[in-house]
C-alpha cells in the first residue's frame, strides 16, 4: 500500500510517543482485565465460608423473610434473595448493613438463615475484596487514586490508546503485505520485537478498537451525560439510578461500566422505616420468590434467574429486580442482565436490560458493552477474552521493548558509549512495572488465605502495591540484563505459587472448570516467565 | 488539509493536540447537540438516543484526536475547529429553537 512518506513518518512518531506514554498503564489494565474474567469464581474462592445453617429452600424463604424483616425493618427497603444453590451457600437472604451508603463493590452486608428449630440467625457477611481489587486496578489502569481523578486519567489513557491504534495502523500499512507473517526470529532483537508487535497488533485490532472506544465511554459517561442534560434541558437526567450497572444489585456493581451504580434517589426518602405507603388501603403482599421464578419461567424461558433484589423505591413503588443470564444472548453487565418487575403484580416495569427481550435499539447498545466484557457466547468467548487480554498486555510490553531497543541502537550509532538517562529510566520502568504488576496480582491471590476474611480492600491493596514497588525499585537498582532476568524469574516464582495456593487452600475451586482454568493459566504464565528469564537478551 | 505540498511533520504537535482536545471537545458537544435535536432526543441517560449520543461523542473525539496531526499548523487547527464550532453551534441553536 502506497502512502506519502511524510505521512507515514508523522504517524510513526506519533505512535511511538503516544505508545510510550500510555503503554505501561495499558499493560496493567489489560493484564488485570484478563484476570477479571475470573472475578466471580475467584471472589467466591477467596471469601471465607459463612457461619450460617444450611440455606432454607426457596419455598420456605417467605418464612425466613417474615422473621428477618420483623427483626430488621431497615432491610425492607432493599434486600436480596439468592436463587442458585451456590449463591445460597453465602446466605439465602442478604441486605446492605452499611446504612444505605452507596459504595463501589462489595460492602458490609448481613446474611440471614433459619436454624433447625426455625429460629432466625443473622451474621455479618464480609466478602474478600481480592477479586474486586483486581477489577478496580483494571478500571483505574493501576492508579491508586480516588475514583473520580482515576477515571479522568484512565480516560486520557484511553484516548491516547485510540490515537496509538490509528497511528500504528497507518505507520504499519506500507510494510503490511511484505512482513505480515514474517517473524524474523534469526535476525536482530529489534526486528523480532517489531514483527511480534505488528502481528499481535494487527490480528487483535478489532478487539483493541472496541476496548479503546468503550473505555473512553466508561471514563467520561458522567461528563457526557451532564453535557446532554445541559443541551436538552427537558430531560430527566437526574433519575438514572439502578438502571445501568450490570452487576448484581449492590453486591458487586463495580464493573457495571454504565452510569448510576447505586440506588435511585427516591431511596433516601424511604428512610423513615414503616410509615411508608401512607394512603394505600392495606399494605399489599409482595410476590414470593417461587412466584417470581414461575412467572419468569413462563414469560422468559431460557433466562436463568440468579438473584432477586426487592426494593421499595418510595411512593408505593415496590419493585423486584431479577438478575440473571441467558446463554443465547449477550448481556449488558459482565455477568448478566436484569428485568424490573412490580413486586406486587409481577408486571414488567423495565425490560431494557433483559437479555433477549430488549428493544432492538437497546440490544445494539448491549452489544457494545458485551464486546468490552466478553459477556456473550459463553465460556469459549470468555477464554478468548483472557487470551486477547494477555495478548494485549504482551503487545504493550513488546511496544516498550521496541522503543528501548531502537533508542539504544540510535544512541550507539551516534557514538554514545553509555545509555542516556531517558533510555535507562524507561528500561527500568518497563521491566519493573510489568513484572511488578504480574507479581503483585499473583501475590494478592497467594496472600488471600493468610489474610483475615480473605483480605479487606486495604490489606489487599497494601500487598499489591508493596510488591509492585519492590519490583520497580529493584528494576532501578539492578539495571542490565541480569536485573531483568532476576525480575522475570521472581515474578515467575510468585505466579507459580498461585496454583499451589489454590491446591492447598480450598481445592473445591479446582473442581470447577473455571478454577482449573485459572490454575492452569497461572502455571503456564509462570513457565513463560521462567522461559523469558532464561532467554532474555539485551542485544540490539 | 493534505492537499498541501508542504511536508507533514510531528514537530508542532502540541498546539494541534491542544486544539483537538479543547476546541475539538467543544465541537463534539455541539455535534452531539445537533444530532440530538435532529433525532428529538430528551438526552436522558436512560433513553437509547441519549446513550447512542454518548458513544458517538467518544468515537468522534477519539477520531478527531487521531487526525489532528494532519493540520498544517497549530494555528490552522485552532482556526478550522473554531469555525466548525461556530457553524455547528449556530445550527444547533437555530434548530433547537425551531424543532423543540
Amino acid at each position: 500500500m502506497k502512502l506519502r512518506a511524510d505521512l507515514v513518518q508523522l504517524y510513526r512518531d506519533v505512535h511511538s510517543w503516544v505508545g510510550i506514554v500510555a503503554g505501561l498503564f495499558l499493560f496493567v489494565a489489560f493484564y488485570a482485565g484478563a484476570v477479571t474474567m475470573f472475578e466471580e469464581p475467584l471472589q467466591s474462592w477467596a471469601s471465607a465460608p459463612i457461619a450460617l445453617p444450611p440455606p432454607v429452600s426457596l419455598e420456605q424463604t417467605p418464612a425466613l423473610l417474615e422473621k428477618a424483616l420483623a427483626a430488621y425493618p431497615e432491610a425492607r427497603d432493599d434486600y436480596t434473595i439468592a436463587v442458585t444453590p451456590e449463591d445460597a451457600q453465602r446466605g439465602r437472604l442478604t441486605w446492605d448493613g452499611s446504612g444505605g451508603q452507596v459504595h463501589h463493590g462489595p460492602t458490609q452486608s448481613m446474611a440471614a438463615g433459619l436454624d433447625a428449630q426455625g429460629n432466625l440467625v443473622v451474621v455479618p457477611k464480609t466478602p474478600s475484596e481480592a477479586a474486586h481489587f483486581v477489577d478496580v486496578l483494571h478500571q483505574q489502569v493501576g492508579l491508586p487514586l480516588p475514583h473520580t481523578p482515576a477515571m479522568v486519567l484512565m480516560g486520557a489513557v484511553a484516548l491516547l490508546y485510540a490515537v496509538a491504534l490509528v497511528s500504528g495502523v497507518i505507520a504499519y500499512l506500507p510494510a503490511l503485505v511484505k512482513t505480515l507473517f514474517a517473524v524474523r526470529l534469526g535476525q536482530s532483537v529489534r526486528k523480532r520485537w517489531l514483527d511480534v508487535h505488528n502481528l499481535l497488533g494487527l490480528f487483535s485490532l478489532p478487539f483493541h478498537l472496541v476496548m479503546a472506544i468503550s473505555s473512553v465511554v466508561f471514563a467520561f459517561h458522567g461528563q457526557i451525560f451532564a453535557v446532554e442534560h445541559m443541551l436538552f434541558p427537558g430531560s430527566a437526567a437526574g433519575q438514572h439510578g439502578g438502571m445501568h450497572g450490570g452487576g448484581r444489585g449492590g453486591e458487586h456493581g463495580g464493573h457495571g461500566g454504565g452510569p448510576g451504580h447505586g440506588h435511585g434517589p427516591a431511596q433516601a426518602a424511604s428512610g423513615a422505616a414503616d410509615t411508608a405507603p401512607a394512603p394505600a388501603p392495606a399494605p399489599q403482599r409482595v410476590l414470593a420468590p417461587t412466584e417470581i421464578l414461575a412467572l419468569m419461567a413462563r414469560q422468559a424461558p431460557g433466562f436463568v434467574p440468579e438473584v432477586l433484589n426487592y426494593m421499595q423505591l418510595g411512593h408505593g413503588k415496590d419493585v423486584v429486580r431479577v438478575f440473571g443470564h441467558d446463554a443465547r444472548y449477550p448481556t449488558r453487565g459482565p455477568t448478566g442482565g436484569f428485568v424490573v418487575l412490580n413486586s406486587h403484580t409481577g408486571a414488567v416495569q423495565s425490560g431494557e436490560y433483559m437479555p433477549g427481550h430488549q428493544p432492538a435499539k437497546f440490544a445494539v447498545l448491549t452489544t457494545f458493552f458485551a464486546l468490552h466484557f466478553g459477556s456473550f457466547g459463553g465460556t469459549p468467548v470468555r477464554w478468548g477474552y483472557v487470551v486477547l487480554g494477555l495478548g494485549g498486555a504482551f503487545l504493550f510490553y513488546t511496544g516498550n521493548q521496541l522503543w528501548i531497543v531502537s533508542r539504544r541502537r540510535r544512541e550507539r550509532e551516534s557514538g554514545l558509549v553509555v545509555e542516556t538517562r531517558g533510555t535507562k529510566l524507561l528500561a527500568a520502568l518497563t521491566s519493573g512495572c510489568t513484572t511488578g504488576c504480574v507479581a503483585g496480582i499473583s501475590a494478592v491471590f497467594c496472600a488471600v488465605p493468610l489474610l483475615p476474611y480473605g483480605g479487606s480492600y486495604g490489606a489487599v491493596s497494601a500487598v499489591y502495591y508493596s510488591v509492585f514497588c519492590v519490583f520497580v525499585a529493584a528494576a532501578f537498582c539492578l539495571p542490565g540484563q541480569r536485573g531483568i532476568r532476576l525480575l522475570l524469574a521472581a515474578a515467575g516464582v510468585v505466579t507459580a505459587c498461585v496454583p499451589l495456593m489454590l491446591c492447598l487452600h480450598g481445592a473445591h475451586l479446582l473442581r470447577t472448570p473455571e478454577g482449573l482454568g485459572v490454575a492452569v493459566m497461572a502455571a503456564l504464565l509462570s513457565v513463560f516467565l521462567f522461559a523469558s528469564a532464561a532467554k532474555h537478551t539485551r542485544e540490539i | 488539509m493534505s492537499r498541501t505540498a508542504q511536508k507533514l511533520s510531528s514537530k508542532n504537535w502540541f498546539f494541534k493536540v491542544l486544539a483537538a482536545v479543547f476546541a475539538g471537545g467543544v465541537l463534539v458537544c455541539g455535534l452531539m447537540g445537533l444530532v440530538g435535536v435532529l433525532c428529538h432526543t430528551d438526552g436522558s441517560p436512560r433513553s437509547a438516543s441519549g446513550q447512542y449520543l454518548m458513544w458517538m461523542a467518544a468515537l468522534l473525539w477519539s477520531a478527531l484526536l487521531s487526525v489532528c496531526f494532519l493540520f498544517r499548523s497549530g494555528l490552522q487547527a485552532w482556526g478550522v475547529l473554531i469555525v466548525a464550532n461556530g457553524v455547528v453551534w449556530g445550527l444547533f441553536v437555530v434548530l433547537r429553537s425551531v424543532l423543540l
